[in-house]
């Protein structure tokens, strides 16, 4: 009897499988049409979630890409991360570095078909002066003292005291419809208004953003109907997006599918220089690090070639100041080369001659897990025992902001990244090296503290003259470079890949996307 | 279930704001001041006693207000509505193939024990629970996806985004099911009352499915319930590798960032889904076998 029961399993199984060959060939007709993205359409894959679209009040990178492509702001940056006027037309800095006048664009309209005028400009800056919570409120729109309405198209900022990031600042403030912020049951976290070349359509949350071309913008150029964002955290999952033409844009491109990629012809592949500076800080207030000789011999014993060949898989370039290169006011330093022979003996030279024990700190990132043992490889050469302690986000950011003095301080060295705007000298240094940003109050886990230093970065920042920036900036650097505060190990190359037929679309040096003229071929 | 869900309520909000990391500090980002960490600790709330945060958030939850992210600012209602749905599309699709299959394979192992269906059976079983659902994701993907052209690559778009990811997060619950399919039905069919059925003649196409199937059932849909449950809560792999807008990776985010009202959210619904799922388990324990009752 078992044979009946058998013969009507099998039929079943067979049943199962050749509906599953038919449905399978059924989708291989339609795919062609529906799922390949229609040419009107520019998919651009990211790496992460996009948090909010508040541009008051956004500190991530992704989300200020899909920002930059709606909302605008006084001024704009360009493709190395430059400051350019935007919606002003001009504008210009007094002497004092107090007094910000714009002379604005006109003709230009809202999404919602507001007038873009000084009002709307006004509007939007009050808005981050009177909310303390909104982050760029406390990044220089606290120092605000006055919004002045010259006429219609034009308007000054004064402020209370001199703050040199506050052209970038203008930058980040986008300016958003009066309307959206006069009524208060919407949500600017949500649903943007602005300006710019493409105007919200939807976003859903975890699967995509997409934004549609405004056929009003201000600066006429032939543009992609649409743009959809789509947040893809696995790598191998964006390369795959990005052979079979789902994806356009995919931002990074993964190292370890470069070269599948490069031999792809529908496939582009972009490295841009960028501003992330990768780092050890060592703490300058603990024996033995206290010893300028001690910090040296451990910038001279790390190889940084082999540092960005063996942990960036050989993207990246020297970190040859304290800054990256495309940073405003940069200036080249003599680099500390690997001479293990010279690490030696400024160990023998501080009474360390046999080495010591060390302690080197960082997250959980498999990348940065290689980094710390590449440094625990290198140092082991000059007779220091690096332990690595490998720690949880959130954890890690307790251990290092719960110190309240440099005594209380238990960091020893941590292997860290910086990222400031390039046109940003100020947040490359100020809350990296001056002695007022120890934690909790700021990002010095070097606990470095240098007099000079200190007088030249509140000096720096009360003048708007370019060269006396530069200037000034230049013994900052050399003098930092010198006193080794960090084992300067090297600037992040970022990558991206794009088929063929995309133009108009370029990253910044911070990560950003630009798709204001984005077009497909 | 209210009083489970109020202790389970407690566990978590305690839990939650147990885990190192200062939230504040997160949102603030690491360039911030002191100053500014306080003034985003005040805006968020987190300055005030614990007790009173629970309050808060208790009397809020009463009123049907889960709450507002920490990072993103949005209503976390707002936040799970794009993700709920297809979480549970994908585990009713995944849960459904892996039932069927599972069963199917269990019962052909079971009643060709040591005959080829048995082996080809039980190939599929240990291959589909040795596979791990990262490396299946993205050879389905690289096959599917990038050679044939059937499927993309991933998201929630169309009902031809959930095949693979359902096929990676099926494959191993189908495979478990089928080897307690075939242990269960094994034991059943060398039981005293089959045999009987068998010596007065009743044909095998009533005696397996209709008295050795349905008494072997019990561990099964105990498997079957858990892993029903489990699902629910998403699964990151499966998120991550098709990029599927689920609740899985959400939970994962929220983690990293201490996003407590998310946290929060999500493992009270979770708990919720759990209790239910359990409930339908209990209801069919007594539907298969009505001797298990409640006594009331």
């Amino acid at each position: 009897m078992w044979k009946t029961l058998f013969v009507v399993l099998i039929s079943l199984v067979l049943m199962a499988g050749c509906s599953s060959k038919e449905s399978g060939t059924d989708e291989k007709e339609s795919s062609g049409s529906s799922s390949s993205p229609k040419e009107e359409e520019l998919v651009i894959a990211v790496n992460e979630n996009f948090i909010s679209m508040d541009p008051h009040n956004t500190g991530d990178t992704n989300s200020n890409s899909v920002q930059t492509a709606m909302l605008e702001g006084l001024l704009g940056s360009d493709e190395e991360g430059q400051i350019i006027p935007q919606l002003a037309e001009e504008y210009s800095v007094s002497d004092n570095a107090l007094e910000y006048s714009f002379k604005l664009r006109q003709g230009v309209t809202f999404h919602d078909g507001e007038p873009f005028n000084a009002e709307a400009v006004k509007t939007s800056f009050e808005r981050i002066m009177k909310d303390e919570s909104l982050r760029l409120n406390s990044r220089g729109f606290n120092l605000i003292t006055s919004i002045d309405v010259i006429d219609d198209y034009q308007i000054k900022v004064t402020l209370k005291e001199p703050y040199a990031g506050m052209l970038t600042r203008f930058v980040s403030a986008k300016i958003l419809s009066p309307k959206l912020i006069n009524d208060s049951s919407n949500d600017i976290g949500k649903t943007p208004v602005g300006t710019g070349p493409f105007k919200f359509v939807e976003w859903v949350q975890g699967d995509h953003l997409t934004v549609e071309r405004f056929d009003d913008y201000w600066n006429k150029a032939d543009r992609v109907k649409k743009i959809t964002y789509k947040p893809v955290p696995e790598n191998g999952s964006r390369v795959a997006m990005l052979k079979t033409g789902e994806a356009h844009v995919i931002y990074p491109a993964p190292v370890q599918n470069l070269k599948e990629l490069e031999s792809n012809s529908d496939v582009e592949i972009h490295k841009i220089p960028s501003t992330i500076a990768r780092y050890v800080s060592i703490n300058t207030m603990k024996e033995p690090y206290d010893d300028v000789r001690i910090r040296q011999a451990i910038n001279y014993a790390v190889n940084k070639e082999a540092f960005i060949s063996v942990v960036n898989s050989g993207y990246g370039l020297p970190l040859d100041s304290i800054i990256p290169s495309k940073t405003q006011f940069y200036s080249k330093q003599e680099t500390y080369d690997h001479n293990i022979e010279k690490a030696k003996e400024l160990m023998k030279e501080a009474g360390f001659e046999d080495g010591f024990n060390a302690e080197i700190w960082g997250n959980t990132n498999s990348d940065t897990l290689k980094g710390m043992q590449f440094i625990q490889q290198q140092l082991k050469e000059i007779g220091i025992t690096v332990e690595i302690k490998s720690m949880e986000e959130g954890t890690l950011s307790d251990e290092i902001y719960g110190a309240q003095t440099p005594e209380e301080a238990k960091v020893q060295m941590w292997y860290v990244s910086w990222s400031a705007y390039p046109s940003d000298t100020t947040n490359a240094t100020k809350p990296l090296f001056s002695s007022s940003s120890f934690p909790p109050d700021g990002a010095n886990t070097a606990y470095y503290k240098n007099d000079d230093v200190d007088k030249w970065i509140t000096e720096v920042n009360q003048t708007a003259d370019p060269d006396k920036q530069a200037e000034i900036y230049s013994n900052i650097q050399s003098a930092i470079y010198k006193d080794a505060p960090w084992i300067f190990l090297g600037v992040d190359e970022i990558l991206a890949g794009s088929r063929s037929n995309v133009e108009g679309v370029f990253i910044s040096p911070t990560g950003g996307i630009n798709v204001t003229d984005a077009n497909l071929k | 279930m209210i009083p489970i869900l109020f202790i389970v309520s407690i566990l978590i909000f305690f839990f939650t704001h147990l885990i190192p990391g200062d939230p504040a500090r997160l949102v603030a980002g690491k360039d911030a001041t002191l100053e500014e960490v306080n003034i985003i600790r005040a805006e968020l709330g987190l300055d005030q006693p614990i007790w009173d945060q629970y309050i808060t958030y208790m009397s809020n939850l009463f009123q049907g207000d889960l709450g507002t992210s920490l990072k993103t600012g949005l209503p976390v209602s707002e936040m799970f509505a794009d993700r709920f749905m297809p979480s549970i599309y994908l585990t009713f699709m995944s849960m459904g193939w892996a039932l069927v299959l599972g069963l199917l394979i269990g019962t052909l192992s079971a009643v060709f024990k040591n005959k080829w269906p048995d082996y080809f059976g039980m190939v599929t079983a240990v291959s589909g629970i040795s596979m791990p659902g990262f490396w299946l994701g993205l050879i389905l993907i690289q096959i599917f996806s990038v050679q044939l052209g059937w499927f993309p690559t991933g998201g929630a778009e169309s009902w031809k985004s959930y095949i693979l990811p359902s096929i990676t997060l099926g494959a191993g619950i189908m495979s478990m099911l089928a080897r307690f399919t075939r242990s269960s039905l094994l034991e059943t069919l060398r039981a005293d009352f089959i045999r009987t059925g068998r010596a007065k003649g009743l044909k095998e196409s009533v005696v397996i499915p209709k008295h050795a199937l349905r008494n072997s059932l019990i561990p099964v849909v105990t498997i079957a319930g858990l892993q029903f449950g489990f699902l629910l809560g998403g699964s990151v792999v499966v998120e991550t590798v098709f990029s599927f807008p689920g609740m899985g990776r959400l939970l994962i985010d929220s983690i990293a960032f201490r996003d407590y009202p998310v946290i929060q959210a999500e493992l009270l619904l979770f708990s919720i889904e759990f209790i239910l799922v359990n409930l339908i388990v209990d209801i069919m324990y007594s539907m298969l076998n009505p001797k298990i009752r409640y006594v009331t």
